[in-house]
């Protein structure tokens, strides 16, 4: 059961440097070929400054950046293979390119448990997480809605 | 100049004047889902949940064999976006995973603009997506906020 003592706690925060290569990496097992994200001259070829970041890339941050994500969803009692995606959802403030140094700072913004038809009670967990650059601007916000099978 | 949101050659350059509310966005079919890209994807992005991975998880935990990441499916309706207004323009992207994706399972990624708008100096296009099986069954939906550029 999720500790709601820990509602709007926030995590230490990870820095993560944005690679051309994991952009790559991730549009190739997606089967995206646009040559945009897999080359920075085709990206150059095609005006953009450098190999663009691909729409759900923030999930990159999100696991490679935040190596304790585990643990930190545990330190506040939530159990990893129950765990199960409910929404995703970005909110892109400002271009993010290989290069950039991101700061990533993850709070628990909403959660609740609801009781289930069988009498199983789960919880729903929102956490935001708030990434800036290296200059300290805002870049991107992350929501992501998890439910946690009782 | 027209667009062509298919060529992914170049970035699709996407005139707010050219975009009506109603206008479905050009649908997205890819290849029946396989183990190895789920492999590849869970390298990729980080995700490591044995879930989607080993089938023995699978099997024990009840989901009846591996599932697809849920990122991957959102991952399949950004290549969709990606593709008709290309990956700057994108402002907001949000999906609600409605349903588990299996192995040979073929998804389509469709979409429509629904609003079109101004707000802080930008014209902006609003949308829905969805991705859907084989059968029908709706495996993510969402919506998308974009800001296209004006011509001349």
């Amino acid at each position: 059961m999720f500790d709601k003592s820990k509602l709007g706690h926030s995590f230490a925060p990870f820095t993560i440097e944005v690679e051309r290569c994991k952009i790559h990496e991730l549009t190739l097992a997606i089967g995206d070929d646009n040559p945009i994200y897999h080359s920075r001259k085709a990206a150059e070829e095609a005006d953009y400054k450098d190999v663009p970041l691909f729409p759900t890339a923030p999930t990159i941050f999100n696991f490679w950046g935040n190596t304790q994500l585990g643990s930190q969803l545990q330190s506040v009692g939530i159990e990893l293979m129950r765990v199960l995606h409910g929404e995703e959802e970005y909110e892109y403030l400002a271009p993010i390119y290989p290069g950039d140094t991101l700061t990533g700072i993850t709070t628990i913004a909403e959660g609740r448990s609801r009781q289930g038809r069988d009498g199983s009670s789960m919880d729903i967990l929102t956490t935001e997480t708030r990434y800036t650059n290296q200059h300290n601007r805002p870049v991107l916000n992350a929501r992501t809605t998890i439910v946690v099978r009782g | 100049m027209t667009t062509n949101a298919q060529n992914t050659q170049v970035p699709a350059k996407l005139y707010f004047e050219d975009v009506q509310i109603g206008d479905e966005i050009p649908k997205l079919v890819k290849e029946p889902m396989t183990h190895l890209r789920l492999v590849r994807y869970a390298g990729a992005s980080g995700d490591f949940n044995p879930l989607h991975t080993d089938p023995k998880i699978g099997e024990m935990i009840g989901t009846g064999g591996i599932i697809a990441h849920g990122m991957l499916i959102m991952g399949f309706v950004g290549q969709l976006l990606s593709d008709y207004v290309g990956p700057l323009a994108l402002r907001k992207f949000g999906v609600r995973f409605k349903g588990m994706t299996r192995l040979d399972d073929v998804i389509t990624c469709t979409g429509t603009v629904t609003e079109k708008y101004e707000v802080d100096g930008e014209a902006r296009i609003a949308g829905k997506v969805q991705a859907v099986d084989q059968n029908g069954d709706v495996k993510v939906a969402g919506t998308f906020v974009a800001a296209l550029s004006r011509r001349g």
